[in-house]
C-alpha cells in the first residue's frame, strides 16, 4: 500500500472515528469504556473486511480529507475522550468564516462558472501563497492560532505530498468541512438571535 | 466535530505565544515559496513525429473488421496506441451492460504480419482497481492511452464510486512492456469537489517540458472541458480551462506545433448542434472562447488527428439527432473549412449492427503512415478501420 493510501485512509478513518465519538457522546461514559468503544470503533474502521476497510468505503465516497478536517475531527475525537477542549469558540467561529469564504470562491468557479478557475491557483501561485501568507499573519496578530496550525499542518503534508494531490486547496478544505462550517455558523446566528429560530 | 469547541470560548491553543506561531511560519512558508519559484514554466506542445514511411504505399488501402469480443454483451469507448513492431494495442470497456459491476477494461493487440487480432483479456477489473485504489469503486468507464517521455505506455481509465457518470474520477496505470504487464492503478486528483466529476475521452499528448497532456472533462453542474498537465509520476500539477458553462465536453486536442494547437468538443447545449472548436496560440496556456464549427453533433464524442506533413482528419457521427452516421471530415486549413472524405457507417444497404449506433471514434496514424479508426460498433463490438494516404488520396 502506497503512503498516500496509509494517509489517505487514516484521515478518513480518523474522521469515522469523530462522527462516530461525536454521536454517541463518548463523553458522557466513564473513562475506560470510551478507550474500550474508541478502540473497538477504530478497528472496525481500520481492519479490512476483504479487499476493503470501512475507511476505504468512505475514501471513495469523500476522497482525501483536508488537513483542516483532520485537525477537527482529530480535536473532536480527543475532546470526546479526555473531555478536554482544544479549541475555543472564537477560533472555531473565525475558522468557519474563513471556510466559508474560501469554499463559496472555489466551489462554483470549480464548477464551471466561468473561465475563470481558482482551483488551479493551488497548483502553484504566487499570488495565492501571498494570500495565504497574509491570511496566516492576520489569524497570528489577532491569535487565532488554529487557524495558523492548520495552515502550518496543511503547508507541510502539501509540500510532504502526503495525499495523491499536488494542489494545495486540497490540504485546506474539502466540502465537507466547509458543510460542517455553514452548519456552525448557523447555529451560532441562532443562538446569538433568537428571534431567527422562531421564523 | 462540534464537540471540538469548548462553550467558554477558549480552547488550550490559546495560550501559544505569537513568536511561537511566527518561527512556525517561517521555514513553511519559505518552503512553499520556493515550490512555486523553482517550477519550471510550461513547455510547448510536442507534435506527433512525422510518420517515418508517410504515404510511401502507392496502392490504395482499406479495410475493416469487427474486434474480438467473446466476454462481453456490451462494449463501448474503444482507445489504442502502436506499440513495438508496428502492432495495435486497443483498449474498451465492457461487461453485462454500462455501468454494470461487472465491467472491465479489455485489451486485444493487432498483428499487421497477419492483420489480425489477439483474444481479448481484462487488463483493470473493479476488484482490482478498488484494491490499488484502496477505495470503493462501483463501476469502470472510459478508458483512454499514450505514452509518456520515458515511452511508457499510459493507460487512463473512469471509474466511479457513487451516483453516475458524474461521480467519476480518473486513475492512471502504467505499463513498460508495451501493455503485458501494469503497474498499480493510481487516483488523479483534478477537482475540489470530492474529486469527482472528471472523465477522459480524447488522447493524451505530450509537452516539451517532459509533462504529459490529459484533456479531461467534467459532468457535475456544469459540462466543460480542461487541460490537466501531469509530472512523470502522473500526478496532476497544472490545469487550463477549455471551455465553461454547461453544454462541452469530451476534448480532443490537436497539436500542430509547440505553440498551435485545436481542439474539439462534443455539444451539449442548444440547437444548432454542432461540434465546437477551441483554438491556443501560446502552448495551451490560453485557449480562444468556444465556437461551433459547421459540422452537426448529436452530443456524440468525436476523434481527431492530424496526418503527418498532411491534412486534419475528424471522425464524428454526421447528424445532429442520432449515432447512426459515421463520417470522416478532412480540412486542409487546420480545421477552417471542411469536407466529408468518407462515412464509414449510415450507407443504405450497408450491413448494420443491431443497434445502429456507431460511435466514440478513436482516430490515430502509425509509424508507417496508415490511419487506424476504432468505435464502437453497435454497443457488442468495437469496429476497427485502417486506410492508408494513398486511399485517403482517391477520396478527393
Amino acid at each position: 500500500m502506497s503512503a498516500n493510501a496509509i494517509f489517505g485512509l487514516s484521515g478518513c478513518g480518523l474522521l469515522s472515528l469523530a462522527v462516530v465519538a461525536t454521536l454517541i457522546r463518548l463523553q458522557r461514559l466513564p473513562v475506560r469504556v470510551r478507550l474500550a468503544v474508541i478502540l473497538a470503533a477504530a478497528l472496525a474502521v481500520f481492519v479490512p473486511l476483504g479487499d476493503l476497510s470501512a475507511a476505504a468505503y468512505v475514501r471513495g465516497v469523500t476522497g482525501d480529507v483536508s488537513m483542516t478536517t483532520l485537525v477537527l475531527a482529530g480535536a473532536a475525537c480527543l475532546a470526546q475522550l479526555t473531555g478536554r477542549t482544544l479549541i475555543g469558540q472564537r477560533d472555531l467561529r473565525a475558522l468557519c468564516w474563513l471556510l466559508m469564504l474560501a469554499a463559496a470562491l472555489l466551489y462554483p468557479f470549480a464548477l464551471g462558472w466561468t473561465q475563470f478557475d481558482p482551483y488551479a491557483l493551488g497548483y502553484g501561485s504566487i499570488e495565492f501563497l501571498t494570500s495565504l501568507l497574509l491570511i496566516t499573519l492576520a489569524a497570528c496578530w489577532a491569535r487565532l492560532y488554529v487557524i495558523v496550525f492548520i495552515f502550518v499542518a496543511a503547508a507541510l503534508a502539501y509540500l510532504a505530498g502526503a495525499y495523491e494531490s499536488r494542489n494545495l486547496w486540497d490540504y485546506l478544505i474539502d466540502p465537507l468541512v466547509s458543510v460542517y462550517a455553514l452548519f456552525c455558523l448557523g447555529v451560532g446566528l441562532r443562538r446569538r438571535h433568537p428571534v431567527l429560530a422562531h421564523r | 466535530m462540534a464537540s471540538a469547541a469548548s462553550s467558554e470560548g477558549t480552547g488550550v491553543a490559546v495560550g501559544w505565544p505569537r513568536w511561537v506561531s511566527l518561527i512556525a511560519l517561517a521555514p513553511v512558508f519559505v518552503g512553499l515559496y520556493v515550490r512555486v519559484l523553482s517550477a519550471p514554466s510550461p513547455g510547448g506542445f510536442v507534435p506527433a513525429q512525422a510518420a517515418a514511411r508517410a504515404a510511401s504505399l502507392a496502392e490504395p488501402f482499406y479495410g475493416e473488421q469487427l474486434l474480438p469480443n467473446n466476454t462481453t454483451r456490451s462494449v463501448h469507448s474503444a482507445a489504442a496506441a502502436e506499440i513495438s513492431g508496428g502492432r495495435l494495442r486497443a483498449f474498451w470497456y465492457g461487461g453485462s451492460r454500462e455501468g454494470a459491476a461487472d465491467v472491465a477494461i479489455y485489451t486485444s493487440v493487432h498483428s499487421p504480419l497477419d492483420g489480425t487480432w489477439s483474444p481479448e483479456r481484462i487488463v483493470i477489473s473493479r476488484e482490482f482497481a478498488q484494491r490499488h485504489l484502496q477505495r470503493y469503486v462501483r463501476k469502470l468507464g472510459n478508458p483512454v492511452v499514450g505514452r509518456d517521455r520515458s515511452g511508457r505506455l499510459c493507460l487512463f481509465f473512469v471509474s466511479v464510486s457513487l451516483g453516475g457518470w458524474a461521480g467519476s474520477a480518473v486513475n492512471l496505470t502504467v505499463s513498460e512492456d508495451e501493455g503485458e504487464t501494469w503497474s498499480p492503478p493510481r487516483r488523479l486528483i483534478a477537482s475540489p469537489f470530492f474529486n469527482i466529476s472528471t472523465l477522459v475521452k480524447g488522447a493524451p499528448l505530450r509537452f516539451s517540458d517532459g509533462t504529459m497532456g490529459l484533456p479531461v472533462y467534467h459532468e457535475l453542474l456544469g459540462k466543460f472541458g480542461e487541460l490537466l498537465r501531469l509530472d512523470a509520476e502522473g500526478h496532476a500539477i497544472r490545469k487550463t480551462r477549455l471551455s465553461w458553462g454547461q453544454s462541452s465536453l469530451q476534448p480532443v486536442i490537436v497539436p500542430r506545433s509547440e505553440k498551435e494547437a485545436v481542439g474539439f468538443m462534443r455539444h451539449a447545449g442548444d440547437p444548432p448542434n454542432r461540434i465546437l472548436i477551441v483554438r491556443t496560440a501560446d502552448g495551451g496556456v490560453h485557449w480562444s472562447p468556444t465556437a461551433k464549427t459547421v459540422l452537426p453533433n448529436p452530443n456524440a464524442a468525436i476523434g481527431s488527428v492530424l496526418l503527418a506533413d498532411g491534412p486534419l482528419l475528424l471522425a464524428f457521427n454526421n447528424a445532429e439527432e442520432n449515432r447512426e452516421d459515421l463520417s470522416l471530415a478532412l480540412s486542409t486549413d487546420f480545421g477552417k473549412t471542411w469536407r466529408i472524405a468518407h462515412r464509414f457507417e449510415g450507407v443504405s444497404g450497408s450491413p448494420g449492427a443491431p443497434v445502429p449506433e456507431y460511435s466514440y471514434p478513436w482516430i490515430m496514424q502509425d509509424q508507417a503512415g496508415d490511419v487506424h479508426l476504432l468505435y464502437t460498433w453497435g454497443r457488442t463490438r468495437i469496429k476497427h478501420v485502417r486506410f492508408n494516404r494513398a486511399w485517403l488520396e482517391s477520396r478527393r
